[in-house]
């Protein structure tokens, strides 16, 4: 198992000059010590007019800035927008490929659609198109970084043939990946190839029986990039401490807030009646976790909060559900102060990590 | 921490409705017609929002009209402009102002649920590129909205957000969750079009329509079910909630 960091980069009101700066400083630390002890790979999502929730709307810039602090991590797209009002795919497929030079071959492009009317209003995008235009542009990505030349004629966009420069710096090219929020998404990942890259918190059970079926189904898929990224990656919370309850204590409120601040956001769906967006995805999930019966104390056994025993404990049940990496939200509105999210990092990589090397690599 | 409504409670007490209790029954009503439209507005409209509730990002509102063609009361029309909100976790519509077509559903509608209703005509048409509705009180349209162009679509694609009311309850101001069931029977979306809209009106002269979002009509089996939670207005939802059953 792997394991990373997944950076919302949440600022919390009021907004002063120094906040938003504050943050990013913050997350580069935390990055820098998660190269030191070993993570695997640090995510950064493509969020827009997210107030609080998520100031990250160019992650290929953080991104890159992770990678000048950093030798051996990777960095990863969580997601970009695959939407031609945010994201031209010519843009995409050359900032991936100057990343990809810039990090010495350590870029994972996640791919996604946007699920909030917040964003996709605001680049005027039309929801019934999302998942059509991120179709058409996964398909184009691989063979635009790794064509000498390339031309395309689709529904979304169009190009002539020209050199798409530079090239990407991984051969035959990044491995790719799709956000996957609402169930079913991991099959339309599976169908393609491409890796299932988890932002849910689901329970055990419901996510044994998800990945199952992944794992049969890309068996059979025809992947849109030059090899099969048969991985499953989830999102989970980290807090560690070494007294149990303080740990669960505060990564509880970590937890909580960042689910009451996500669900602050308005979903396509609440205002957008569309079959595009057929289920509520992860906010009233979120919902349920900050409201309902698993929001106690005690709750949440899939949450990586606590001591390391404990954390460790809930690590072993998701590899033994088949997830291949777990990447952690270590912070939210930096409710938690700096050096107690590096001494979680620093206990983490002491005492949990050593119980997973060399197990799945 | 996300921002909260602003509302001055004192300037609008003397006006709210009042519920007689809260054992309200429930009202089932089968094959009511739904007309929604959503549309996002300018900046500013916190201050009609009570302290305990979130405004949406970005700020918008709904106008739900709703035919319900037998009740207790007799066959009648309800109109409501809602400002969408959260309370809490959950996405709430906070009715502005309301208009009903008779006067049994009116004094209903107030001592039930505390909906802020006043008598009025509302008009449902179906034309073959539109489902239109229009409101009228005192002789003046103080609402014209049509969801034009209907496309069929799935009825579990369309999402009702319950609503609250503000209205006095023992003599104490409480924000009363009115969280109707729908089984829809067959659904429609299509463009927003508001032709007229008289905010003073609907108790929100500081609501400026800025940017359309969806429309939609839709005929289902709802209720005007029985009180659930009441909420204090004044201090987040969190800590003001209290259950009625």
């Amino acid at each position: 198992m792997k394991f990373g960091l997944f950076y919302e980069l949440s600022v919390p009101r009021p907004w002063t000059r120094e906040s938003e700066r504050t943050v990013y400083e913050n997350a580069l630390e935390q990055v820098k010590l998660a190269d030191e002890l070993g993570f695997d790979q640090v995510w950064a999502v493509e969020h827009h007019f997210l107030e609080e929730y998520s100031h990250c709307p160019a992650p290929e810039l953080f991104l890159t800035a992770c990678a000048m602090v950093t030798t051996r991590i990777r960095v990863g797209f969580g997601i970009v927008v695959c939407v031609p009002q945010f994201n031209h795919p010519i843009k995409i497929a050359e900032r991936t490929a100057v990343l990809d030079i810039l990090s010495g071959g350590r870029v994972e492009v996640g791919t996604g659609r946007s699920a909030t009317w917040t964003e996709l209003a605001g680049f005027n995008a039309d929801p019934d198109d999302t998942k059509k235009s991120w179709d058409e542009f996964v398909r184009c990505l691989p063979k635009m970084w790794t064509s000498d030349k390339y031309e395309f004629e689709g529904e979304f966009w169009s190009m002539p043939r020209r050199t798409i420069l530079p090239k990407v710096y991984q051969r035959p090219h990044p491995p790719m990946w799709v956000a996957v929020t609402s169930p079913g998404t991991e099959l339309d990942a599976a169908d393609r190839g491409l890796g299932s890259l988890g932002l849910t918190f689901g329970q055990f059970a419901e996510q044994e029986k998800r990945i199952a079926e992944y794992r049969r189904r890309i068996q059979l898929c025809e992947p849109v990039g030059e090899f099969v990224n048969d991985q499953v990656s989830t999102v989970n919370f980290l807090y560690c401490h070494e007294d149990e309850a303080t740990g669960l204590k505060t990564g509880r409120r970590m937890a909580d807030y960042f689910n009451y601040l996500a669900t602050q956001l308005i979903s396509v769906r609440e205002t957008y009646p569309s079959k595009s967006y057929p289920s509520l995805g992860l906010l009233p999930q979120l919902r349920r976790q900050a409201t309902g019966p698993d929001s106690g104390e005690q709750a949440g056994e899939g949450l990586c909060l606590g001591g390391p025993e404990r954390v460790t404990r809930a690590l072993k049940r998701w590899e033994s559900v088949g997830v291949d990496r777990v990447n952690f939200l270590v912070n939210t509105a930096e409710m938690i102060p700096q050096t107690e999210v590096l001494a979680s990092l620093r206990l983490f990589g002491r005492e949990v990590m050593p119980a997973f090397n060399g197990r799945k690599d | 921490m996300p921002l909260f409504g602003e509302l001055e409670l004192d300037a609008v007490a003397p006006a709210l409705p009042r519920l007689r209790d809260l054992d309200t029954e429930a009202w089932e009503i089968p094959k009511a017609e739904i007309v929604q439209v959503a549309y996002e507005v300018a900046d500013g409209t916190r201050t009609l929002l009570p302290r305990a509730l979130h405004p949406a990002i970005p700020e918008y509102v709904t106008f739900l009209v709703t035919r319900y063609p037998e009740s207790p009361v007799g066959p009648f029309d309800l109109a409501q402009l809602r400002l969408m909100a959260r309370a809490g976790v959950h996405p709430r519509g906070y009715v502005l102002g309301a208009v009903a077509s008779t006067d049994a559903a009116v004094a209903a509608l107030r001592e039930r649920w505390g909906y802020p209703v006043v008598r009025g005509e509302i008009a449902f048409r179906r034309y073959h590129d539109r489902v239109a509705s229009t409101v009228r009180r005192g002789g003046e349209t103080i609402l014209d909205i049509a969801v034009v162009d209907p496309e069929v679509i799935a009825g579990g694609d369309l999402q009702y957000i319950h609503a609250v009311t503000l209205a006095r309850v023992d003599g104490a101001a409480q924000l009363v969750q009115v969280d109707p069931h729908y089984t829809v029977h067959r659904a429609a979306r299509g463009r927003a079009q508001v032709g007229r809209f008289d905010a003073a009106a609907w108790n929100a002269a500081a609501v400026r329509l800025t940017t359309p979002i969806s429309a939609s009509a839709s005929t289902c089996d709802t209720d005007l079910p029985r009180i659930r939670f009441v909420m204090d207005p004044q201090i987040p939802v969190v800590s003001g909630t209290k259950k009625v059953r």
